[in-house]
């Protein structure tokens, strides 16, 4: 337990360090890896700490773990499916009540506490070797799968989350539209905006104004509040825009999905 | 308890308490407990593939579908023409009244008090409506409304186009419809055509299709009533003008009130204007009593027989398929067409939405690797649903250049969304057999749903 907060630690202090705008975009996602790092790191100390409060019967603890989770895991949600896409199936399956957030979430969140340790001790598993994987020295993000995984997820915060949350048991589903929202402004600003705002200022304008009016759509109490034919208006909006701009940054226009 | 539910023009979310799932297309999620409407709320149903049949009046007279036709479909889905909770909740007409039929299933805590009905002059929807009573009415089928004037349960509408401007604005908080958007929701409701019957002549009398026990029905249905002999079932229920008179009539139930059609109301329950009978046999008991009718055991069967002839259909219910689907969009897209001619912005904007909720809609019945319960396919649903991205992210480049009032980039958007859609085209039919198109796929995927829903029901109260 202590080695995975050290682990966090470091990451976030990493994290905290000044970005220098990045040259390329090569560089751009190595400047984006911390950030990754450090939200995958705090999503399984979240587990851990979900695991041992679920095997100790308290279920509040457990509750508050679950969200911690959560959030670190739906703030990098533009890399999980593109990169690691076995990781997602079985971290965030839908619907399974066998593994995963959501088959631990149901009986959670209903105040259960039968069958939940060994399925948190597989969540807490199943991130730390995502974490392991994805902060390994050699792995590298590529541009491209970038950009698709961001497209994506602008697309998929108005398909379908917008309209009935990712975490409908546990009723935080607009925190998980936060952290999305928070991690696709990272992963642009990091990545994108500084390349693309030397070849197309305008372009690079309105996807920060785009994913600026993403966040304050989703800056809501409850899932009831968001302005939801908006929402979705506006993701679909910002994966045009980031489409549009993968030619001017040499790169090929991102599907929106994960077919091969 | 279904919460998330399929309708043409979107999907709702609505609020929860934990209880059993019966099933969605959809994805993701099913349930919730931060919905935009009370818990305990149901819409319809989604554990099917089958829905309400729609016929059209200009399409069985062989002439086609019209512009406004096309446009009053998709406005008739458009929760962009309601406002306030109804717009924010993605309702649309097409909630309540599916396909244009009635709808059995809808029931909104607070709103309704049985399936079936809905307060439209309660708070939630539109303050400014609220009666300060809760008098839910029956939500009732469109089928044939050209010919069943007046209109509301009570009939204060002379005119069709009164009643749906008041529908819009007064019950469900909309802006002020312009002419181009109350003329198209006129010309399709006006357009929803009573589905054909076998058993039933074009002069509302019986054929030979129907039962002897029916015909029986019928003599009664005409029979004179004995305390007033120039009442019957049949002085109201006119069978030769579709089994109305256009007048109101008080019948014990609380207050003059509209005489119903009978055709196809066997998928029109529940009866009278607040919906208070769940069957035929429950009606024929009140005019029973109210008229003092005193009918005979044998009467009332064959009374109830000649009910369910008359109000049948040879095919009440469509299956909806990939193909189906497919080409009721490009049918409704053939408005992008003219709106883009013709520079037509609101309705560029109203389609747009519209119909990009239906692809999205579509792609949500091609899951990816993440629904586990579905093994086999998974390349070709992902082909499927990328391809459908594909279209609504068209769809939106047309409504952007629109808005930026760049038409001939709009134009080229529209050129781009026909070539998506005939790329999407074979990749869905592909994958319609992996899909929750597939009956045997979509129950694994619906197994899995209940068993995960299973897991987040109340825990037993201990005593």
């Amino acid at each position: 337990m202590l080695l995975v907060r050290l682990t966090v630690f470091a990451a976030l202090l990493l994290l905290a360090a000044p970005a220098a705008r990045a040259q390329s975009l090569a560089e751009g996602a190595q400047a984006y890896k911390p950030f990754v790092v450090a939200r995958a790191s705090a999503a399984v100390a979240a587990a851990k700490a979900l695991e041992d409060a679920a095997k100790a019967g308290d279920v509040k603890a457990a509750q508050a773990a679950w969200i911690r989770s959560r959030e670190g895991w739906e703030a990098i949600e533009p890399i999980t499916s593109e990169f690691f896409a076995k990781f997602d199936a079985a971290i965030d399956a839908w619907p399974d009540a066998t593994q995963g957030y959501h088959a631990i979430e149901a009986p959670l969140f209903a105040g259960k506490r039968d069958g939940l340790g060994l399925k948190a001790e597989k969540l807490a598993a199943d991130l730390a070797s995502f974490a392991k994987a994805v902060g390994a020295p050699r792995f590298r993000f590529a541009p491209q799968g970038l950009l698709n995984g961001a497209a994506k997820l602008a697309y998929e915060v108005g398909e379908n989350k917008s309209k009935g949350g990712e975490s409908p048991f546990a009723a935080t589903s607009h925190r998980d539209l936060q952290a999305n929202a928070e991690g696709l402004e990272t992963l642009y600003v990091r990545v994108f905006d500084p390349v693309l705002g030397k070849r197309d200022a305008e372009l690079a304008s309105l996807i920060r104004e785009k994913l600026a009016q993403l966040k304050r759509l989703v800056a809501v109490d409850d899932l009831k509040s968001l302005d939801q034919p908006a929402l979705h208006r506006t993701g679909e909006e910002l994966a045009v825009l980031l489409q549009t701009a993968a030619p001017k940054l040499k790169l090929k226009k991102p599907a929106i999905g994960e077919a091969r | 308890m279904v919460w998330r539910l399929r309708f043409r023009g979107g999907a709702v979310l609505v609020g929860v308490a934990a209880a059993l799932v019966l099933g969605s297309a959809a994805a993701r999620p099913l349930v919730t407990r931060e919905g935009v409407l009370p818990p305990g709320t149901e819409l319809f149903e989604d554990d099917t593939l089958e829905e309400p049949t729609e016929l059209f009046v200009s399409e069985l007279a062989g002439r086609g579908r019209s512009y406004r036709l096309n446009l009053g479909d998709i406005l008739f889905s458009s929760p962009a023409i309601l406002g306030g909770l109804a717009r924010r909740a993605g309702i649309s007409c097409n909630t309540c009244h599916r396909e244009g039929a009635g709808n059995a299933r809808l029931f909104v805590p607070g709103l309704s008090s049985r399936p079936g009905t809905f307060d439209t002059t309660g708070p939630s929807f539109n303050p400014k409506a609220d009666n300060g009573r809760f008098d839910p009415v029956r939500v009732p089928s469109l089928r044939g409304a050209r010919r069943l004037a007046p209109y509301g349960h009570d009939g204060r509408f002379g005119s069709l186009r009164a009643f749906i401007r008041h529908v819009v604005v007064d019950e469900f908080a909309g802006p002020e419809p312009s002419d181009q958007v109350l003329d198209a929701l006129v010309t399709y409701v006006e357009d929803i055509a009573f589905l054909p019957n076998a058993k039933l002549a074009p002069d509302g009398r019986l054929t030979e299709r129907a039962s002897a026990a029916a015909r029986r029905g019928e003599a009664v249905f005409r029979r004179p009533f004995p305390h007033d002999p120039s009442l019957s079932c049949a002085a109201c229920h006119d069978p030769a003008q579709g089994f109305v008179d256009h007048r109101l009539h008080d019948v014990g139930s609380g207050g003059p009130v509209k005489t119903q059609t009978l055709r196809n109301a066997n998928f029109n329950a529940p009866y009278f204007h607040d919906g208070r009978y769940a069957t035929y046999a429950e009606v024929i008991a009140h005019f029973d009593r109210h008229y003092d009718l005193g009918l005979a055991e044998g009467d009332r069967a064959d009374l109830l027989a000649y009910l369910e002839a008359v109000g049948d259909a040879d095919k009440p219910l469509t299956r909806r398929t990939v193909r189906s689907e497919r080409d009721a969009l490009g049918q409704l897209a053939r408005v992008f067409d003219k709106a883009v001619a013709e520079q037509n912005r609101e309705v560029i904007a109203l389609a747009v939405e519209a119909i990009g909720n239906e692809w999205r809609e579509l792609a949500e019945n091609f899951p990816g690797p993440k629904d586990t319960a579905l093994k086999a396919g998974v390349a070709e649903r992902l082909h499927a649903a990328e391809a459908v991205r594909a279209v609504v992210l068209s769809l939106r480049r047309l409504a952007m250049a629109a808005d930026r009032g760049e038409f001939p980039a709009a134009a080229r958007a529209l050129a781009d969304y026909r070539r998506e859609v005939a790329a999407a085209s074979g990749k869905l039919l592909r994958a319609a057999p992996f899909s929750l198109f597939d009956p045997g796929a979509r129950k694994a995927h619906l197994r899995a749903l209940e068993a995960l829903t299973a897991l987040g029901a109340p825990a037993p109260q201990k005593r």
